[in-house]
């Protein structure tokens, strides 16, 4: 009888708790964005920053995660890891995507064009193009062990350019178009919270989203595990 | 050691003996340059000469594309990586001795590119040719160093002239920019700027040593 | 008490839906030779490369001579001689038996190749390009890259394929004789015949299990046909 393919029921039994904080924490979210005050020198528009933020944290977040869990698999070869670094990569690519579509939208909003070389929205883009490489990686390989520790080798070198490429555009880069208000003291009043609210928001969609899509992977393997015992 | 020394012997006399990988690598980015300069209009001017440190790089990225994918689709013939992959080192050293490699035939092509690059966009590099070389030498390094343990991941995937560029250019980054931008201060002011530099050996002392710590799991199966 | 030159416990090779490999048990003491069959596909290539250390298992265990076949301590005392041959074409005989001494650190590089050449009857064209040899001269090539560092524990992965019967009976007279000289052996091959003939043991894998064993030779050639034949219908 062939083994079985591990199976990780921790998961499945995460789905509700983290399904019923991210409820609470987007009903939350929505509330104080909606109650924040209008920023005088940007006006409405300001508050697609109120996504934006927290979608960039998720995406760092997403890839970091891949980062974490391809180590763990070389180091382990327990292909558990792999899966969880599959999945946040799948998910944290579309944090990505969205931080990347909705900067433009608040840059033409505020400053009247839709892309500046600014250096954090640049290695935000960088990430976007290694988080595709590495999906495009796990896609063109063939066999899963291979797959698997391939896109773990790229999974770490990925995640050290972040930091070098950061280095790299802020010493050569343009000028920075970011608002630097991330900290307290120059945020305007009634915006701390959205924010701090927003990014734990965005970080338990992340979550959520993650341990959906890996009970996902799960369960296709097990449903193969088990098509193999009954001889199909 | 002996193993990184025995690689290197080995991949320089198999490329001596055909020569296909330089003649190709030098004929390619000679051919960027050519287009180079019939695309930018005026010739040689000081806008097209603001430009030209990252076009020459450009030309190098994609020799280098070209070589490294080359070098381990070589190895993939009568499955003669598994021949290295047996041998009882620290598997390090195999990357060190194919990146190794892949270093001096990229600089062979690069050198040849530069003269002529010089000559098409008139730039004088008599005074400037040592701090270049080593310029070049540390960029190509960086190329060659995440590049090599790509170019052995990417050859072992479909698509894999398609592979190893979208793997590898988003983590060229630092290198190149850090490459260009001595480059062209080199041709501004003819020093050495320091900034740029350091990139280039953090950028370089990473990858470097990433690859060589997990190039094992590359060459497993 | 010697280490047996190579012990497998509960070997298996799997990722996910593939596997390999499932829970083989192996224990060839030094000097025995072990000749291995089966359907395609029953994972005989990926035992001989888990063994050889060039992938590492995902459970259970293989050591050669007491250490795990993946550090390369194991891996200097194996000999392996794959599907396909690990030459370059453009470098010569001698040059890609030069490029396996030094990739396996051997002492005394030239001297044992001139010998090398001298036992697989290679010596008068040492010096040509590997492009232009026939199968039979770059079999025997692989081989003598196999034997570079001399290693105790020689693991062959079909090699009896595409040779002609000449070509055939030189190869089964070459392994004859490093059996008698005390190396072990792990023949994978498709023909009973030849296993019976140069093997003390034989395994026949299906699924990537054992399914048949056997110390000795009762029965001949033809009671591992039947093994294989039989291994065949229940893979299918």
């Amino acid at each position: 009888m062939p083994p079985d393919s591990p199976a990780m029921p921790w998961i499945r039994r995460s789905l509700r708790p983290s399904g019923l904080v991210l409820a609470g924490f987007m009903i939350l979210w929505a509330v104080l964005v909606v109650r924040a005050p209008v920023d005088s020198m940007q006006g409405v528009i300001q508050k697609v920053l109120y996504v934006h933020v927290p979608c960039a944290f998720s995406a760092y977040a997403g890839f970091i995660g891949t980062a974490l869990c391809s180590a763990l698999y070389l180091w382990s070869n327990d292909e558990r890891f792999d899966r969880i670094a599959a999945a946040s990569a799948e998910v944290g690519v579309v944090f990505c995507t969205l931080v990347i579509l909705s900067g433009p939208i608040w840059a033409k909003g505020t400053w009247g064009h839709w892309w500046a070389w600014d250096p954090r929205l640049t290695v935000t883009l960088l990430l976007w193009f290694v988080y595709l490489a590495y999906l495009l990686l796990r896609s063109f390989t063939e066999g899963s062990a291979r797959t698997a520790r391939f896109a773990a080798v790229y999974g770490i070198a990925g995640v050290l350019a972040i930091p070098l490429n950061y280095f790299a555009i802020e010493l050569f880069g343009g000028a920075a178009m970011h608002p630097d208000n991330l900290e307290r003291g120059s945020l305007g009043a009634g915006m701390g919270w959205p924010f701090a609210v927003g990014i734990a928001t965005g970080l338990a969609a992340y979550v959520h989203l993650l341990l959906l899509r890996t009970d996902l992977e799960s369960l296709r393997a097990e449903a193969v595990g088990a098509e193999r015992l009954s001889g199909g | 050691m002996n193993v990184f020394l025995a690689i290197l012997w080995k991949d320089l006399v198999t490329e001596w003996r055909s020569r296909d990988r330089v003649t190709a690598m030098l004929l390619f980015s000679l051919l960027v340059v050519v287009i180079f300069h019939f695309s930018l209009p005026g010739g040689a001017t000081r806008e097209t000469q603001a430009t030209a440190p990252g076009l020459l790089w450009i030309a190098y990225v994609f020799a280098a594309l070209l070589g490294l994918n080359r070098s381990f689709s070589l190895e993939l013939e009568n499955d003669a990586l598994a021949g290295i992959a047996l041998s009882p080192v620290d598997r390090g050293w195999i990357f060190l001795g194919k990146a190794a490699s892949n270093w001096l035939i990229l600089g062979v092509a690069q050198a040849i590119t530069g003269g002529v690059f010089a000559l098409v966009f008139d730039v004088d590099l008599a005074a400037i040719a040592f701090p270049l070389a080593g310029v070049v030498a540390l960029g190509s390094l960086g190329i060659c160093s995440v590049g090599t343990l790509f170019a052995a991941v990417a050859v072992r995937t479909r698509f894999r002239e398609v592979m190893l560029p979208l793997l590898l250019l988003p983590l060229l980054v630092p290198v190149l920019l850090g490459a260009v931008r001595a480059t062209a201060t080199l041709l501004e002011t003819g020093a050495l700027a320091f900034e740029p530099v350091q990139l280039l050996l953090v950028t370089d002392a990473t990858y470097l040593i990433i690859s060589w710590l997990v190039f094992d799991f590359v060459l497993d199966e | 008490m010697s280490e047996p030159a190579l012990r497998a416990v509960g070997l298996g090779k799997r990722f996910g839906r593939s596997v390999a490999l499932a829970g083989v048990d192996l224990d060839l003491p030094k000097g025995v030779s072990l000749a291995v069959l089966g359907p395609n596909g029953a994972g005989k290539s990926t035992l001989l490369r888990l063994i050889a250390g060039l992938a590492r298992p995902t459970s259970g265990s293989v050591h050669v001579a007491g250490t795990p076949a993946h550090r390369p301590a194991a891996r200097a005392l194996v000999g392996f001689i794959g599907h396909a041959s690990l030459l370059y074409p453009s470098l010569t005989a001698r040059e890609n038996l030069l490029f396996a001494a030094r990739l396996q650190r051997v002492a005394g590089a030239a001297l044992r190749i001139e010998q090398l050449l001298e036992t697989s009857g290679l010596a008068r064209v040492a010096d040509v390009p590997v492009a232009g040899f026939s199968r039979g001269m770059s079999q025997r090539l692989s081989i003598a890259r196999g034997l570079v560092h001399d290693p105790p524990l020689l693991l062959l992965d079909e090699p009896f394929t595409g040779l002609d019967p000449r070509a055939a009976s030189r190869l089964a007279e070459r392994l004859a004789s490093l059996r008698a000289a005390g190396r072990t052996l792990v023949l994978v091959t498709h023909d009973p015949k030849r296993a019976a003939e140069l093997a003390d043991r034989a395994i026949v894998l299906a699924a990537g299990r054992v399914v048949f064993e056997r110390h000795g030779s009762e029965g001949g050639a033809e009671a591992l046909e039947r093994a294989v034949l039989a291994a065949g219908d229940t893979a299918t």
